[in-house]
């Protein structure tokens, strides 16, 4: 009996309708799995997102914008069940996520394209989501990869070195922005003196370092994520004074490499690109300051992107005039592009008027202007980050 | 030379004492309570977890709170063999080997609940190396890391070579059934083997923190090597487990050795897989171990 | 309307990865259930096949090997025949270890081969994996294709039952019972105990294989974490051990119940949290309730540990025992005990 009780409260809680005055936008994330560290931050940025929304006003006639958060472990596996979840049984509108591109590509592929539902992914790089055939419903506020190889290749091209070692983890987003940096540095005439892989999640990468340091190599171009090898690279490369200049990519990006490694260590020393948008319009700075009140950091890699697509997700429900998924997509289009109005992070209540009123707007975002192409793809600007004097990254956007 | 070994070799040395210890722990329980604990890598975990805390509350040196961290993990260690292993003590290895899987992720789960998953340190900034014999360097921690593996393994040996619970462990190791007959308090044995087990996981935790950083997943990374130096040491044999730890170790480091031409003798990408290579290699030749263990 | 023919697809859904897991359990229960072998390698089987499938059928490869266009039957069939000469090798060294060593011995390969495909770059695309894998029926409309693929998935399930029933009362299920449990005594009575061994541990791993290739359709997309041990190894494992070891049924009911608990006690702590943040309850606001739901995602792993504990601890046979193929009336007594013995 109560076996049956209990099943008959489950069954209960599952098939429950949505509640009135709430429309459900699915937030699919790595949640476990293995790049945890990096994934919370990224769902802060999603939730602060409809933290705003709902306290100006929320969607349309006042619904409450709610996240429907679904594991993807960032593998395809859980990745499809996760979208299934979302669009099935919770009949979300559309999705934000699934953090890995192996995970995005399997549920975009088997779930979010065959039941129609767009999908906006805030940190899935792979260039093999952008060939997909998808009806125009997979868009990403995360640059392809390409971007920022390029733009970090040319970084270091004019900051002077000459001859660069990479290094890179074997995983699929840090691999692909090294053969990019590699192709670019040495088109431009560049040398590199070592490219080599390493196995993330091992404790010790002295001897990958040696191998590395033949060949004068004037610094260390490190494509890792902070907590699965790059902060120990840079640690055992200090420590060992093979190395000491580095610049990264934005899986590198967090204030634990600056309190790990000390500062004094890394001032002058270390540049990390970082998909930004122009300082001067603002975007940034005004994320930055709420996010810093959640108590995380606003400089995580893709927290941003996660804000940004789901405040995009939402200005697209509120332009289609209801919660509809046929319509989102090409609502999301003439939300993020020009022409229109610009609106920047936190502006809802002035976003919500204008639409109301029939105005175009164009939303400027925290990581850039995010203006979708016809792939559904963002073109990547970048900042390059330094550690200043006072011990935090000085950002400057690159142009 | 000194290239060898300031890279490879001391690098090598440093895992493979990490290794060592926590391979202890997994090959005593495999001798004694006769299965592969999986959770072990998640006490390793716990432990670090603990110490990171105390070093929060008190702000001594991580060795210094890390007799407490040890404690605190072996309570806890005992509480989970009462809840999830004792039912188990007469079934087949199968059931404690899938109870000891439910409890890895129950532990990891609790750590990432309560601790978050944020990537933390017990020591931040770098260490400058000591220079040796002008080209010999040595990291302060390492000498330190090295130093107190030694004092731990003395601990162990004395253990179990001078206290008669140690002579009882290793009597139940070598032959179970012997060892009840002869009155050895079988329950007081598996208590003193999940204290010891625990300890040494919770120090090897520690060490590897030390030279690294704390993250949930630190522990279930170093399961299957130090299932391979367990392996390869011996099953139930500690000082086995001690040269199988250290044999892994530098084994793992010294393949990127560039030992033929200039190119790493082994792609790093391989690197992960010397250790599972040299555990199948041992269990196909000598499943015995190097110092013979018991065979089942 | 919707919100039920959402369930129905959202069921459809669970059947199908509990079919593909059902296929992997069938496949372990011919290794441990039958004869004993504690195989931990599973993952590495499993993505052997995935990754057959994936090559031969693929037709876009720019960054992998392929553009074969195998028609998917024949890539499945394929994915079976490379799984098992992979285990056929593997056994041949590995078979006569006992137990813990051998599932050792067969993570460690399982990791090796992990370790193939992430840095076979030119084979497999490396961890980017392979994406657009074709999937049977995936032509025609929804819902017809979800149905047909299920329908192609529980039909392999049923011809795997039927067959490994048939086997396991033939003489040939005899003699591997005969081995699992005295293997002594099987070889007094003249059987060749290592060729029966790798004979069990080819079959299951065949079925492995095909659970990959099936796995590879269904998802469209695999990399190196398809192999992940903790989904791949582990959780077979525990279906196969909740079910009912031995018991062909059990696998089966195994993989199903503990996938639908894996995926569906997501949705029910998420309903859980959006009950107690909704207007009528008011305990947590949205934010709250935001941040609670990425806690919950930890705790729910801490739950599914949980319940393995309790199924072990209270059904250590699972929930469908082994029962033996028309037992001589005077050994009826001994069977249950005989089925816990290692």
């Amino acid at each position: 009996m109560k076996t049956l009780l209990s099943a008959a409260a489950v069954a209960a809680l599952v098939t429950a309708p949505a509640m009135a005055g709430e429309i459900k936008v699915g937030s699919v994330a790595g949640v476990t799995g293995p790049i945890a560290e990096l994934v919370a931050p990224i769902i802060g940025g999603r939730n602060l997102a409809a933290e705003h929304i709902n306290a100006q006003g929320g969607l349309l006639g006042g619904d409450t914008l709610v996240m429907v958060l679904s594991d993807s472990q960032c593998d395809p596996k859980a990745g499809v069940d996760a979208g299934n979840k979302a669009v099935n049984v919770d009949q979300v509108v559309a999705i934000v996520g699934a953090s890995c591109s192996g995970a995005t590509n399997g549920m975009v592929q088997s779930v979010t394209i065959p039941a129609g539902v767009v999908n906006v992914s805030d940190s899935a790089t792979a260039p093999s989501i952008t060939d997909l055939a998808d009806n125009d419903l997979v868009f990403r506020t995360a640059p392809s990869d390409a971007y920022q190889g390029a733009a970090l290749a040319k970084l270091a091209h004019d900051a002077g070195f000459k001859k660069l070692a990479v290094t890179y983890s074997n995983d699929d987003y840090n691999a692909g922005i090294a053969k990019v940096f590699a192709e670019s540095f040495a088109g431009m005439g560049g040398m590199i003196t070592a490219n080599q892989v390493h196995e993330p999640n091992k404790a010790s990468y002295r001897s990958e370092i040696a191998t590395l340091s033949g060949g004068d190599a004037e610094g260390l171009a490190l494509f890792a994520y902070y907590g699965g090898s790059g902060i120990t690279i840079i640690r055992n490369s200090l420590e060992t004074g093979v190395f000491g200049k580095f610049m990264a990519a934005d899986g590198m990006f967090d204030v634990s490499v600056i309190e790990q490694i000390g500062a004094e260590n890394l001032q002058g020393n270390l540049m990390i690109t970082q998909a930004a948008s122009d300082p001067e319009n603002n975007s940034y700075q005004l994320f930055a300051a709420e996010f810093t009140k959640t108590g995380m950091d606003p400089a995580a890699p893709y927290a941003s992107h996660g804000y940004d697509a789901t405040f995009l997700v939402a200005l697209a429900i509120e332009k289609a005039g209801a919660a509809d998924r046929s319509k989102i997509a090409a609502a999301l289009r003439e939300v993020a592009n020009a022409p229109g109005e610009i609106i920047r992070p936190g502006e809802w209540e002035k976003a919500k008027k204008l639409i109301a009123a029939g105005t175009d707007i164009n939303y400027e975002g925290a990581s850039g202007p995010v203006d979708f192409d016809d792939k559904g793809d963002v073109a990547g600007f970048y900042s390059v980050n330094r550690v200043g004097s006072d011990g935090k990254y000085a950002m400057e956007y690159l142009r | 030379m000194m290239e060898f070994l300031n890279f490879y070799l001391v690098p090598g040395v440093v895992l493979g004492c990490i290794y060592a210890l926590g391979a202890i722990g997994i090959s005593l329980t495999f001798g004694i309570l006769r299965f592969s604990n999986f959770a072990h890598g998640e006490t390793m975990t716990l432990g670090v977890y603990f110490t990171l805390s105390l070093i929060h509350l008190t702000g001594l040196h991580p060795l210094a709170v890390m007799p407490i961290s040890m404690a605190l993990t072996a309570a806890a260690v005992l509480g989970m063999d009462r809840a999830f292993f004792k039912p188990f003590r007469n079934s087949p290895t199968i059931m404690l080997v899938i109870a000891s899987f439910g409890l890895m992720l129950m532990i990891r789960s609790v750590i990432q609940f309560f601790w978050g998953v944020q990537l933390q340190a017990l020591q931040t900034g770098i260490q400058r190396p000591w220079v040796l014999l002008e080209s010999f360097r040595i990291l302060p921690k390492h000498v330190l890391i090295i130093g107190a593996t030694v004092v731990l393994m003395m601990a162990v040996h004395l253990l179990l070579t001078r206290t008669k619970i140690g002579k009882a462990m290793r009597a139940t190791s070598d032959n179970p059934e012997l060892a009840a007959l002869t009155g050895i308090d079988t329950e007081l044995v598996v208590k003193a083997t999940w204290i010891m087990g625990a300890s040494l996981a919770v120090a090897a935790g520690v060490f590897l923190a030390l030279d690294t950083h704390v993250e949930t997943m630190m522990g279930f990374k170093l399961l299957l090597p130090m299932f391979a130096a367990a392996i390869l040491g011996g099953i139930g044999k500690p000082y086995g487990a001690v040269i199988g730890g250290l044999v892994i170790g530098i084994a793992e480091e010294i393949s990127a050795y560039p030992w033929i031409g200039t190119e790493p003798l082994l792609p790093p990408g391989y690197k992960a897989g010397v250790a599972f290579a040299i555990m199948v290699a041992m269990l196909i030749w000598r499943p015995q171990g190097l110092l013979r263990g018991r065979q089942f | 309307m919707e919100q039920y023919y959402g369930l129905f697809i959202y069921g459809l859904s669970l059947l199908t990865m509990g079919g593909i897991y059902a296929v992997l359990t069938l496949g372990l229960n011919v290794q441990w259930g039958f004869t004993g072998l504690f195989n931990a390698g599973i993952a590495g089987f499993l993505a052997v096949g995935a990754y057959v499938q994936a090559i031969l059928t693929t037709p876009i490869s720019r960054d992998h090997l392929g553009a074969y266009n195998v028609p998917i039957p024949l890539a499945m069939l394929a994915a079976m025949v490379v799984s098992a000469a992979v285990a056929w090798a593997i056994a041949k060294i590995c078979i006569r270890l006992r137990s813990d060593y051998l599932a050792i011995a067969t993570i460690g390969i399982a990791e090796i081969l992990r370790l193939v495909f992430k840095n076979e770059i030119w084979a497999t695309n490396g961890p980017r994996g392979v994406s657009q894998i074709p999937k049977a029926f995936e032509t025609l409309p929804q819902p017809w294709n979800t149905l047909a693929f299920l329908a192609m998935v529980l039909g392999i399930v049923a011809v795997i039952y039927l067959a490994l029933e048939k086997a396991r009362a033939a003489p040939w299920g005899r003699v591997m019972t005969a081995i699992r449990e005295n293997e002594t005594a099987a070889s007094a009575a003249g059987k060749n105990i290592e060729a029966f061994r790798l004979e069990s541990f080819v079959i299951g791993s065949a079925l492995m294989g095909l659970a990959g290739a099936l796995l590879a359709q269904y998802l469209k997309q695999i990399d190196p974490q398809v192999s992940d041990p903790l989904t791949a190894t582990f959780l077979v494992w525990v279906m196969l051990i909740a079910g009912g070891s031995a018991n062909n049924r059990g696998a089966i009911l195994g993989a199903m119940l503990l996938w639908v608990v894996w995926s569906g006690s997501e949705i029910v702590s998420q309903r859980f949290l959006s009950l107690l943040s909704s207007d009528w309850l008011g305990i947590l606001t949205i934010t709250e309730a935001g941040e609670w739901s990425i806690r919950f995602a930890y705790l729910r792993v801490f739950i599914i540990g949980l319940i393995l504990q309790i199924i072990l601890q209270k059904r250590p046979q699972g929930v469908l025992p082994e029962k033996r193929p028309k037992p001589h009336p005077r050994l009826r007594g001994d069977a249950t005990a005989a089925s816990q013995g290692d």
